[in-house]
């Protein structure tokens, strides 16, 4: 509609214009439509990068002069406990997340799909609801209602007669619990991830392999999974990145704590800032982007290959 | 949707014998439903019981002993008034910039040819495969050089123009037909005329997704706006809050856990209500934002 009156506004005092030279070549345009991501993303983007480059082949403490060091704060980082927990921790905590999310995320989507299921969109707006609260704010519930002493998930275990459960206290739960956090927060738009997957799917396929005696689970495991492959793909790449870069939940939930059991590679990248030691800093952000490039890289091999 | 009317005897009985799976997957995503509901719904409630109460009954609910006391507290405590200013200053000035430079640099990139583009669109693309967290402490010095730690540039400007707004509208408008474009341009549109008056109103529904996601993400946002801008006169609402939780995690001397844990479900309760309505009033275009935003990735 709207490009209908459009198109006819400018008809109308188009005709003389069109002899005149427009006042914006058209071959200069583009340069000049892109002009300002490529200011933004050389001064904010490009620049950094380059810089933490350089950065972290120094020691520099965020003033005075930084001093050269070569490959020292990279041999540093490789021989150090905490940076290989940090990685372990990210990693448990991508075992305790990623494969729990593709499975529930496919089951709620394919349950989801089904046009004659009753309250969709009301399925569809509560599995939102904790992706689209602010992070901080849900965090901060996840402390309260795991606390040992005073939380509810306690209380709830209370009223069925078992005892308190240190869920943020001990290192055997900490992790476990801040997935918990992770999972509940996110899945909701993986499955609308994976629902787009599926909708992509034609339903003549599913029409032809009932009426050839195709059971369900039959149906999941030869059409959905495979037709769904690129976005299944998707989704498990996307979530290996936002678990190896997880910061803001165990910053505001466990501080890192109990002994470290939740320290991150986020978190751990951050305490470098936070400690002024701006050199090792930039190493660690290096080693984990060709950690989390080398999995995304992974991920999309292992799961193109079968094909 | 598909029209499913004279089906088969065969099928039709396939539908009775799944009735009980019918029941089945109701009961679990009910159940899952609640779940994901519940603590959500649980600070909500919590947040006006008094604070001893939270703390000694947190699964009861006393409807005569309701009060607003922690939300005065919280309100006297810490300052949220001035978190969502920030926020609101933020929101406004960045979600302008996104949503109107991202569409423009990606109408250049879907609709013209000229030397180069490839080459900075495949920056594009590399940007939206690098963690954020690497760029975190140049950007931090950068921002220190250029004397903007504790500003609202240092808040707006940095990821204003999108990568992956970019990449997901560059897919919207490379399939508004070229047709169009060159009727507008015979009848001596300009280049940038074009944009504005064709192509911006044509992928309206795509602007809108864009626009709901765009402000979610900035509403949210936590890791950028805490390193560099944390002074109190700077803290966006996300800042404001996380200093109340620590408050708990990092066992403020002297702090009294009831009173602490009170405030902040009453600053939690306050900052995620605002983004629930505007979620739930624009559920469509969210979905559908997301829907056509992850299925090119």
């Amino acid at each position: 509609m709207s490009v209908l009156v459009a198109a006819e506004r400018s008809r109308g005092h188009g005709a003389g214009r069109s002899v005149l030279r427009p006042w914006l070549p058209r071959k200069v345009a583009p340069y000049l439509f892109v002009l300002p991501f490529v200011a933004m993303f050389v001064a904010f983007s490009v620049y950094p990068m380059l810089f933490t480059l350089r950065l972290s082949f120094t020691d520099w403490r965020g003033s005075g002069a930084a001093q050269w060091v070569g490959w020292d704060n990279y041999a540093y980082l490789l021989g150090n406990e905490m940076f290989w927990g940090s990685l372990g921790n990210s990693a448990m905590l991508w075992l305790m997340i990623v494969p729990v999310q593709v499975v529930v995320g496919l089951l709620v989507a394919v349950l989801l799909n089904n046009a004659k299921l009753r309250m969709r969109s009301f399925y569809r707006i509560a599995f939102l609801v904790p992706f689209v609260t602010p992070l901080v704010a849900v965090a901060q519930i996840w402390v309260v209602v795991f606390d040992q002493n005073y939380g509810a998930v306690n209380g709830l275990l209370n009223l069925v007669g078992l005892p308190d459960v240190g869920w943020l206290t001990t290192s055997e739960f900490a992790k476990p619990t801040l997935a918990l956090l992770f999972l509940w927060k996110t899945t909701g738009f993986i499955v609308i991830i994976l629902l787009s997957g599926l909708q992509s799917i034609d339903a003549s396929v599913y029409e032809a392999a009932s009426i050839d005696g195709a059971s369900r689970s039959r149906q999941l495991r030869s059409i959905t999974v495979p037709l769904a492959r690129r976005t299944l793909m998707f989704s498990v790449v996307l979530q290996t990145l936002a678990v190896f870069q997880m910061f803001a939940e165990p910053f505001v939930v466990t501080d890192g704590g109990p002994y470290n059991s939740t320290t991150t590679a986020g978190l751990h990248l951050y305490e470098h800032i936070t400690r002024g030691d701006l050199g090792t800093g930039a190493a660690n952000s290096f080693l984990l982007v060709i950690v989390v490039m080398g999995l995304s890289l992974v991920f999309v091999r292992l799961l193109r290959t079968e094909d | 949707m598909t029209t499913r009317t004279a089906r088969p005897a065969r099928i039709r009985a396939a539908t009775t014998r799944a009735l009980p799976t019918a029941l089945g997957s109701q009961a679990f995503l009910l159940l899952l439903a609640l779940a994901f509901l519940a603590p959500v719904a649980w600070a909500l409630i919590s947040a006006f019981k008094p604070a001893t109460q939270i703390i000694s009954d947190p699964l009861g609910l006393d409807l005569t002993a309701l009060t607003l006391d922690n939300y005065r507290r919280m309100f006297a405590d810490v300052p949220i008034g001035q978190g969502f200013l920030n926020t609101a200053v933020v929101l406004v000035a960045k979600g302008a910039i996104t949503i109107f430079f991202a569409p423009l640099a990606a109408y250049a990139f879907a609709k013209y040819r000229f030397p180069g583009r490839d080459l900075l669109f495949g920056m594009v693309l590399i940007t939206l495969m690098l963690p954020t967290i690497v760029l975190i402490i140049p950007l931090l010095l950068e921002m220190k050089a250029l004397g903007w730690v504790n500003t609202y540039q240092a808040l707006v400007l940095p990821g204003a123009v999108d990568a992956f707004a970019i990449f997901w509208m560059r897919q919207v408008i490379a399939d508004v037909p070229d047709e169009l474009l060159d009727a507008a341009r015979v009848d001596g549109a300009g280049e940038f005329g074009i944009f504005t008056r064709i192509v911006l109103p044509v992928i309206r529904p795509a602007l809108a997704g864009l626009a709901v996601l765009t402000v979610m993400n900035i509403y949210n946002d936590f890791v950028w706006p805490v390193v560099v801008a944390s002074s109190e006169r700077m803290a966006t609402l996300q800042v404001v809050l996380s200093t109340l939780a620590q408050n708990i995690t990092g066992n403020r001397i002297g702090a009294d856990y009831a009173t602490v844990t009170g405030e902040l479900l009453a600053a939690a309760s306050i900052a995620l209500v605002p983004l629930l309505l505007v979620f739930v009033a624009l559920q469509r275009h969210f979905i559908n934002g997301i829907l056509a935003g992850s299925v090119k990735g």
